[in-house]
């Protein structure tokens, strides 16, 4: 059965050191030679490098699995065919936009699961995307005259704000405003996972329990700075900016190992879309037994290579694989199997334990069954 | 869990109260996992009740390009996480007994999980509890076993492959394994030729008036 070869693992860890590196050169080139960047950030950096070569490696490492790099070879070669680009561009723009930005799949499950996942997910990603570009220096704010704001990107000057404009109040305090999105949203997902029976029988402390602590004790201790700072005179802001910064590291850490690597694991299924949707255009594979098309040739084919590659022998004997048979014809051969059993040659089942326990005076209260 | 699951075809009545119980259960609540499906409706009446036979080595769970199908420390093979599934149905199509079922609209793949809310709680999953034959059983095999004439096996033969399952079929006769080798026919197949026996024959007229979702495994 499939193990992570060495191979594998080594050209994992080459592509995670590389993206840690390359990071690093992005943080030195985007903040102009460390010239804005915020030295009292360095330990965020630090941990935001680090996960994101860890992020690279697991994700190297999962395109190895035989099914994932099947998939990933042929959704790219189908993406990438010439006379289809645009076609193709136009399928994976409008996925993106149902899957990843609307996620309408989560909305057909349920709404109030669509609004936690929605709190969370955007909660997350609007606070990644204003405190990344800040760690690493590649936005800062200059002060102009009494009152302007000018924000830089990479050093290049932007468009400049009134610091006391309704617009430059929402900027500062975006932070605060995610940090209540993703308690909402854990709020909701907690309830039900106190709640639900079947989500109380499935989950694990680690893997769903853990991610919405980390996620609400960031919120928390984040808005705790604000509090701080705005109604408390600054009481405590150190030591709370020292657990806001250990919690945060905690989380980029957890993020390439726990349930949180689904945020990059799940783009996948753009390409995983396209291939469906191309293989529905192609010559159809018809079940060898009832002749309904069930899935298409290039399926079939890619999913008997991974089957085979990953060490099963499903030869029929009459040269085809199992998989050529749809879902239900599997089960009716079974059970064919299982009705012909009497004209085979074994023999009837007649050493049953009951009777050989009676034998040896072991009272099952069957005594009078027969 | 000590206790599995005892499939004995040869007493289902084909009533179908396990695929309506099976709803009911809290890990896939309104979707039945379960199957009845009839063998040759032109010949026979017997029906075949197929659950999740949790592979020891699931082919489901190693097919899966988003490794979402795991294991659970009893050996019972999950349904696949929600976060990963990617919907890509791999498992749907390379499953040797047909099991897991998909949902495109919802990204979701579901498969019968011996009832994990009540079974990790040592109750009967919801289709054991309501089969009136016991042609579904669960319970330990040393309590199981001895209350049958039928020989408890755990694995099928599929062409070169043996895949061995933690839950058992009680065969009538003294097979070790169940041999599927593809013979499409229900009785008399010794009577045919050999090359017959090897071919798989098309279905009768009535057996290919089953719902579409039915052959592709979409709930």
């Amino acid at each position: 059965m499939h193990t992570i070869k060495t191979r594998d693992k080594f050209t994992s860890v080459v592509y995670g050191l590389a993206a840690s590196a390359g990071l690093t050169l992005l943080v030195i080139v985007g903040s102009r030679n460390l010239e804005h960047y915020d030295a009292a950030l360095f330990g965020y950096t630090v941990a935001s490098v680090v996960a994101f070569g860890a992020i690279v490696y697991r994700y190297a490492l999962w395109l190895s699995r035989p099914a994932t790099r099947v998939y990933w070879r042929r959704g790219w070669q189908l993406f990438r065919d010439r006379r289809r680009l645009a076609e193709n561009t136009k399928s994976a723009a409008q996925t993106i936009t149902h899957n990843l930005v609307e996620q309408r799949f989560i909305r057909r499950r349920g709404f109030t699961r669509w609004l936690m996942h929605a709190l969370i997910m955007w909660g997350c990603l609007l606070s990644a995307a204003v405190t990344f570009p800040l760690v690493f220096g590649w936005i800062h704010f200059k002060l102009e005259g009494e009152r302007g704001y000018r924000t830089y990107l990479f050093g290049f000057p932007l468009n400049a704000l009134d610091g006391r404009s309704i617009a430059a109040w929402v900027m500062f305090h975006a932070l605060d405003f995610t940090a209540v999105m993703v308690l909402a949203g854990c709020a909701i997902a907690i309830r039900r996972r106190l709640r639900d029976r079947g989500a109380i029988a499935l989950q694990q402390y680690m893997l769903d329990f853990v991610p919405h602590l980390l996620l609400i004790s960031v919120s928390v201790t984040g808005l705790m700075l604000t509090v701080s700072s705005l109604w408390l005179g600054g009481y405590m802001y150190s030591f709370i900016s020292l657990t806001h910064q250990a919690l945060v590291i905690m989380t980029l850490f957890y993020l390439p190992f726990g349930k949180l690597f689904h945020v990059v694991q799940r783009p996948a299924s753009v390409g995983v879309e396209l291939y469906q949707r191309r293989a529905r255009e192609m010559p159809q594979a018809a079940c060898a037994r009832c002749g309904v098309e069930f899935v298409s040739e290039m399926w079939l084919g890619d999913l008997k290579q991974v089957v085979a590659e990953l060490g099963f022998d499903y030869t029929m004997p009459d040269g085809r694989q199992l998989q050529d048979y749809c879902p239900r014809c599997k089960r009716v051969m079974r059970g064919l199997s299982y009705a012909s059993l009497p004209d085979r040659t074994a023999e009837v089942f007649r050493g049953s334990r009951a009777e050989r326990n009676v034998e040896r005076n072991v009272d099952f209260g069957l005594r009078n069954a027969d | 869990m000590e206790e599995t699951m005892f499939i004995d075809p040869q007493r289902c009545i084909g009533c179908r109260s396990c695929v309506a119980a099976c709803r009911e259960c809290g890990t896939h609540k309104g979707y039945s996992m379960i199957y009845v499906d009839y063998l040759d409706r032109a010949e026979t009446t017997a029906t075949m009740p197929t659950v999740c036979m949790h592979c020891t080595e699931p082919t489901c769970a190693l097919v899966c390009p988003a490794d979402a199908i795991k294991m659970s420390e009893e050996g019972i093979v999950m349904s696949a996480l929600k976060p990963r599934c990617l919907d890509c149905r791999n498992c749907v199509n390379a499953c040797p007994f047909g099991v897991p079922k998909y949902n495109t609209e919802m990204h979701l793949q579901m498969k019968c999980d011996m009832c994990y809310d009540r079974s990790s709680e040592g109750l009967k999953p919801m289709c054991a509890s309501v089969c009136p034959t016991g042609a579904i059983a669960f319970g330990k095999y040393e309590q199981i076993v001895p209350l049958r004439r039928t020989k408890p096996v755990n694995v099928h033969v599929f062409g070169n492959q043996h895949v061995e399952t933690k839950v058992y079929l009680m065969l009538p006769t003294d097979a070790d394994a169940v041999e599927v080798d593809g013979c499409g026919v229900f009785e008399g197949m010794l009577q045919r030729p050999a090359e017959e026996r090897q071919t798989p024959t098309v279905e009768s007229w009535i057996d290919t008036q089953v719902e579409h979702s039915d052959k592709s495994n979409e709930f």
